[in-house]
């Protein structure tokens, strides 16, 4: 179980090749997202002129506007011109917004992503902690309570548990502020302030399925013989833990935690709601109601790159992590 | 027929069995959380399947002259945001969570299954196949997917019941999948190919009953997602058709009460808690559970 | 020059009164105001203004030829007369010393282009219907402006207070700006995000307007809406459900402001469909509604009984005298049974998109039922309600929004050949009401014949008005000059002159 320089080279080399591999399969993934989402919204009632005339449209207004906004050509033109655009980095013009999809995502991308960045940053390390301990110390009184604590958390719908935290923190006791807004040159303090209710709703949601996982992958491996051994050979528990169980056990972890990641981006969207934050997921909503579909196209294959990436770090840093994995 | 029927009558919240010993045998091994948890399961099954015979009241009729009445004799739940009663409405409303929650976690997890095990005993590039289809089916965020097809079809129970299963295959497909790949490189399974029997047979008789209770208990874990998201579709009002709702619409429509601590949102609050942390106790208490990490060895 | 008709424009008039105290306002302040829509559609093009928080961002930026006053009659603005003799012509003369926020004085032609631009199809005008009776807008002097109509029209001064029909610079394609001539200049524009606002220190009208700056926002989920004006981080909101005031006026420093409007969701029942069409059918319904239910459940008192016709109470041509029509289970039965339809299975659609119909259609639903029809409540997502649902189905639900005066009311949603004629009521006497009234100079004989038609919409068209719901805004007190003007919320939407901040 040491971990030697030349095992970890070929871990790199071997995390090249599956990036590599997975590269094409991105791809293909990618054409199916937005064939996928060019169909199904496709059968959507409306388009983007009837909605933008909503109550007030007329025959007249929406052919004009239709015509305006390209909709009068046939579907599968406009999906390959899309397509043309796209493998040129051109994502478009956003049908509603009167300004291109990519200046629309540039509002909103990055304050998803410190959403999710801070989340992260708060959850992984609770998640590992809680997971650890009721590991370490299981089936007994600790075990339990955590596991009912995380358990509670994922038992009450996330709405109301933002709603509440509202209800508390800002309508009552006044600490926080109950909408997130987020403008330039505002200081840490203030930053803060206004990420801490959206974060830990989001980490509610998220902590539980990473501890549990967490857990039961440790405990798998501290039943294994080689723990006795070490134990045997005179190591401390801790050293045991943290030096020979937790890289065995990292790819189930790892794994858990992309998932439960991807979701910080394109389920936050009830959090966004609430907190009436710019994100990403709400953009996404907002696409779908408008029957925005460049804009939408856009975000489904930023939701899907996402997810591929989080599936691939994870699956890089198992094979970093457990030179088992490398044969692959 | 048998004179047992009276102990029948009693033993009736036990899943069903021919052999009461044996269940008396399973539920001794228990443990208490997961008996708690069990009792829960099962008062929910029980609510879910007879609930509207024992609302007192018609789902949509208007009772009550207060809206967010407190508890009373006439309600015991009291009232909700258009004074209709809250006990009748969360009983009849139990049905369509657990209901629809069980089915597309059904689903799901029996899809998932089926795919994985397709995945894993054909050539590769059907495993390639069913594989990116997944990704791609997983990487469009769920409440968004379920958005776009009530929009394009309306609501309806079977929709949202596909939404739900399609929305949580791919995640029971990666998790089968990873435990039929390993079971596909044990000794007697090779062996098996040796002997020249077919693909239907090996994955059926011999990597299927290896990997049921990891597949059993990722079922278990479906079901509380679907609850969840179910309730989270409510928030961005998808859900069955009024006047009836879901545990999770119960709580999004009254949620106006909650600043007052109204009854009408802390029932059906409490009720989506006891039910998915009684699912979750019963799983950790089931046997086996730790094999669904790392795959069957 | 014959005898000059009264049109509208006169000095004086209704204040706002909302029970302010009479303070002298303050000059200084900002605030932050929460709309209840934000959407990549914010736009900042008065033509293709859609939602409340659009509205009353173009009042901040932009101003119009007149305005409303408190009873929604016109008083000037931009155009310091407005008159006719014949209600076809219309001459304006347009203030003096109006400046854009560019700094270039305003001239004839922004208001002829900003009034013809509806015409065209690229504008996506929201009100091409209305502009389509501008036969022709010409300069006629260095200052003044000629408006000829297509017909008698006594109500363009109301009109052009519209929030659509606001000015803007000749030649404008591009509104990723908003040069106007409105007490406030824009800073910034997010659209789905944020509006900030400056004051304009060259605005038109001495000493306004009084804060600093604004900053809009919107947020659509009501709860969430409430409670920022609670924790403070916003000082005013629109769109507060009725089920939310008490906890509003239960705080300390906020208050609710309620303004009684012509809003309402009606029930449409088509009368070119099966069974929808039979008039017993359609006597049913309305008998069916349980109207005091719906006030005081659904909307908390917060709203006024109507009577299947859809002029409000405030309005000069409301008729007091048509007997209001009672929740009648006996006579609906009655109705059903004379129909042959005791029994039957209908759906009913209903959407978040029109305010309370799902509660509304869950009650109709209910009480159906016990007079022996079932309806089907079938609940749609708002996204794709007006363009695939509305007027669609036999039996659905619509929503109507104030409009300034009862003929534009009922020549866009009532007669025969109206663009939203909601349920295809045809009603030739109706029609030929509305067109004698638009030219009638006897105001006697005017009001009489706007309550003939009151009266028909009550028995025979297809449309079933439970109450006109007011609207409600949520405020800090320290907030001050707040009032009603019923065209809708946030004091028509144009509170942004009118405020001011003591904090």
């Amino acid at each position: 179980m040491a971990h030697g320089s030349p095992r970890n080279r070929s871990g790199i080399a071997a995390a090249g090749r599956l990036i590599l591999r997975r590269l094409g399969s991105a791809l293909l993934t990618l054409l199916l997202v937005s064939l996928v989402v060019f169909t199904i919204s496709a059968l959507l009632p409306g388009d983007a002129a009837e909605e933008t005339l909503g109550q007030s449209a007329t025959p007249e207004a929406v052919a004009a506007l239709r015509h305006q906004m390209g909709l009068d050509q046939p579907a599968h033109l406009r999906y390959v011109r899309w397509l043309g655009g796209m493998i040129k980095g051109d994502p478009g013009q956003s049908l509603v917004a009167n300004m291109p999809v990519g200046q629309v995502i540039a509002g909103r991308l990055p304050n998803s992503l410190t959403l999710a960045g801070l989340t992260a940053a708060v959850a992984i390390p609770l998640a590992l902690a809680i997971g650890l301990l009721s590991a370490l110390y299981r089936d007994t009184g600790l075990d339990r309570a955590l596991n009912l604590m995380t358990l509670g958390m994922v038992a009450v719908p996330e709405f109301l548990v933002a709603t509440i935290a509202v209800l508390v923190f800002s309508v009552t006791l006044r600490w926080l502020p109950s909408i997130t807004v987020v403008r330039e040159g505002i200081g840490w303090a203030e930053m803060l302030r206004g990420y801490a209710m959206p974060v830990m709703t989001l980490a509610c949601v998220t902590v539980a399925q990473m501890a549990r996982m967490t857990r039961a992958a440790v405990i798998d491996q501290l039943s294994r013989p080689y723990v006795e051994m070490a134990l045997l050979k005179g190591l401390s528990p801790s050293r045991v833990v943290l030096v020979h169980v937790l890289p065995n056990a990292v790819a189930p972890i790892v794994n858990a935690m992309a998932l439960s990641l991807s979701y910080l981006l394109g389920g936050a969207v009830i959090v966004e709601t609430i907190f009436n934050y710019p994100g990403i997921a709400s953009l996404m909503v907002n696409a779908v109601t408008s029957r925005d579909m460049p804009l939408l196209q856009a975000c489904a294959m930023i939701f899907c790159v996402a997810y591929l990436l989080l599936m691939l770090a994870a699956d890089v840093c198992a094979i970093l992590a457990n030179p088992r994995l490398r044969g692959q | 027929m048998t004179p047992t029927v009276p102990l029948r009558e009693e033993s009736m919240v036990k899943p069903a069995s021919t052999a009461a010993s044996r269940v008396r045998h399973w539920l001794s091994g228990l443990s208490t959380s997961g008996r708690v948890g069990l009792a829960l399961v099962v008062l929910w099954l029980v609510l879910g399947a007879a609930g509207p015979l024992l609302a007192p009241y018609d789902v949509g009729a208007f009772v009550s002259p207060e809206v967010f009445d407190g508890m009373s004799a006439q309600h015991w739940l009291g009232s909700d945001y258009l004074g209709r009663d809250v006990l009748s409405r969360l009983l009849s409303g139990a049905q369509y969570t657990v209901g629809l929650a069980l089915a597309s976690a059904l689903l799901a997890s029996a899809t998932g299954a089926g795919l994985a095990l397709t995945a894993t005993v054909c050539p590769r590039w059907v495993d390639e196949v069913i594989s990116r289809f997944m990704d791609t089916l997983i990487s469009i965020p769920s409440k968004v997917f379920a958005l776009v097809l009530v929009a394009a079809f309306g609501s309806s129970l079977t929709l949202l019941l596909l939404i739900a299963a399609a929305t949580y295959t791919p995640g029971a497909f990666r998790i089968a999948r990873a435990l039929a790949i390993n079971l596909n490189q044990m000794d007697y399974v090779q062996v098996a190919y040796a002997r020249g029997e077919g693909r239907l047979y090996i994955a059926t008789a011999e990597i299927m009953p290896n990997m049921i209770h990891p597949v059993l208990a990722d079922f278990g874990l479906r079901f509380v997602f679907i609850v969840l998201l179910l309730s989270g579709l409510s928030f961005l009002g998808l859900g069955v058709q009024p006047p009836n709702a879901d545990l999770g619409s119960l709580v999004r429509e009254n949620i106006s009460g909650l600043g007052d601590g109204a009854l009408a949102i802390l029932a059906p609050a409490m009720a989506i808690a006891t039910l998915t942390i009684g699912v979750n106790l019963l799983i950790d208490a089931l046997p086996g559970r730790g094999r669904r990490i790392t795959g069957g060895r | 020059m014959g005898g000059m008709l009264a049109a509208g424009l006169t000095a004086g008039g209704p204040a706002f009164g909302a029970g302010q105290e009479p303070a002298l306002p303050r000059r200084g302040g900002r605030i932050r105001v929460a709309g209840m829509s934000s959407s990549t559609a914010d736009t900042l093009d008065p033509a293709k203004g859609a939602l409340s928080t659009d509205y009353a961002r173009h009042y901040m930026f932009y101003s119009g030829l007149t305005r409303y006053r408190a009873d929604l009659s016109a008083e000037p603005a931009l155009a310091e007369t407005l008159e006719s003799d014949d209600r076809i012509l219309w001459r304006a003369v347009l203030r003096t010393g109006v400046t854009f926020h560019d700094g270039k004085p305003l001239s004839p032609q922004d208001v002829v282009y900003s009034l013809m631009r509806h015409q065209d199809p690229a504008t996506a005008s929201k009100v091409r219907t209305i502009a389509d009776q501008f036969r022709r807008v010409t300069v006629s002097g260095s200052n003044e402006v000629t408006i000829e109509l297509t017909g008698p029209n006594a109500d363009l001064p109301a009109i052009l207070a519209d929030s659509h029909f606001l000015i803007v610079q000749d030649g404008t394609a591009d509104f990723r700006q908003a040069i106007g001539t409105g007490p406030y200049r824009c800073i910034s524009f997010q659209p789905g995000i944020a509006t900030i606002a400056a004051r304009n220190e060259n605005y038109w009208v001495e000493g306004r307007p009084y804060l600093d700056g604004i900053e809009l926002l919107g947020i659509p989920d009501e709860v969430s809406r409430v409670n920022a004006l609670l924790s403070g981080d916003v000082h005013l909101v629109n769109a507060v459900n009725p089920r939310s005031a008490r906890r509003i006026e239960a705080s300390l420093g906020h208050r609710v402001l309620e303004t009684k409007s012509g809003l309402y969701t009606n029930l449409i029942m088509r009368q070119d469909a099966l069974p929808t069409r039979d008039p017993d059918f359609v006597l049913a319904m309305k008998f069916l509604f349980n109207r005091e239910l719906v006030r005081r459940t659904l909307y908390r008192n917060y709203a006024t009984i109507a009577n299947d016709q859809p002029i409000p109470p405030g309005s000069p041509y409301y008729l007091a005298d048509l007997p209001q029509r009672p929740y009648d289970p006996d006579r609906a039965g009655f109705h059903l049974r004379k129909a042959g339809l005791a029994g039957a299975r209908l759906p009913v659609y209903a959407s978040p998109a029109a305010d309370g119909s799902v509660d509304m259609a869950s009650m109709l639903q209910e009480f159906a039922a016990q007079a022996g029809l079932h309806l089907a409540v079938n609940r749609v997502p708002a996204d794709g309600y007006w363009s695939t649902h509305w007027m669609k189905h036999p039996l659905g639900f619509g929503n109507t929004n104030p409009r300034p005066t009862a003929d534009m009311l009922f020549s866009l949603f009532y007669k025969s050949d109206a663009p939203w004629n909601e349920s295809g009521w045809r009603n030739e006497q109706f029609d030929q009401l509305l067109l004698a009234a638009r030219g009638e100079r006897d105001e006697a004989r005017r009001r009489q014949m706007y309550g003939d038609m009151q009266v028909l919409v009550h028995d025979h068209c297809g449309v079933g008005i439970p109450v006109f719901i007011s609207s409600l805004d949520g405020y800090d007190q320290r907030l001050k000059g707040l009032g009603s003007i019923p065209i809708g919320g946030l004091m028509g939407y144009s509170f942004a002159e009118h405020v001011w901040w003591e904090g």
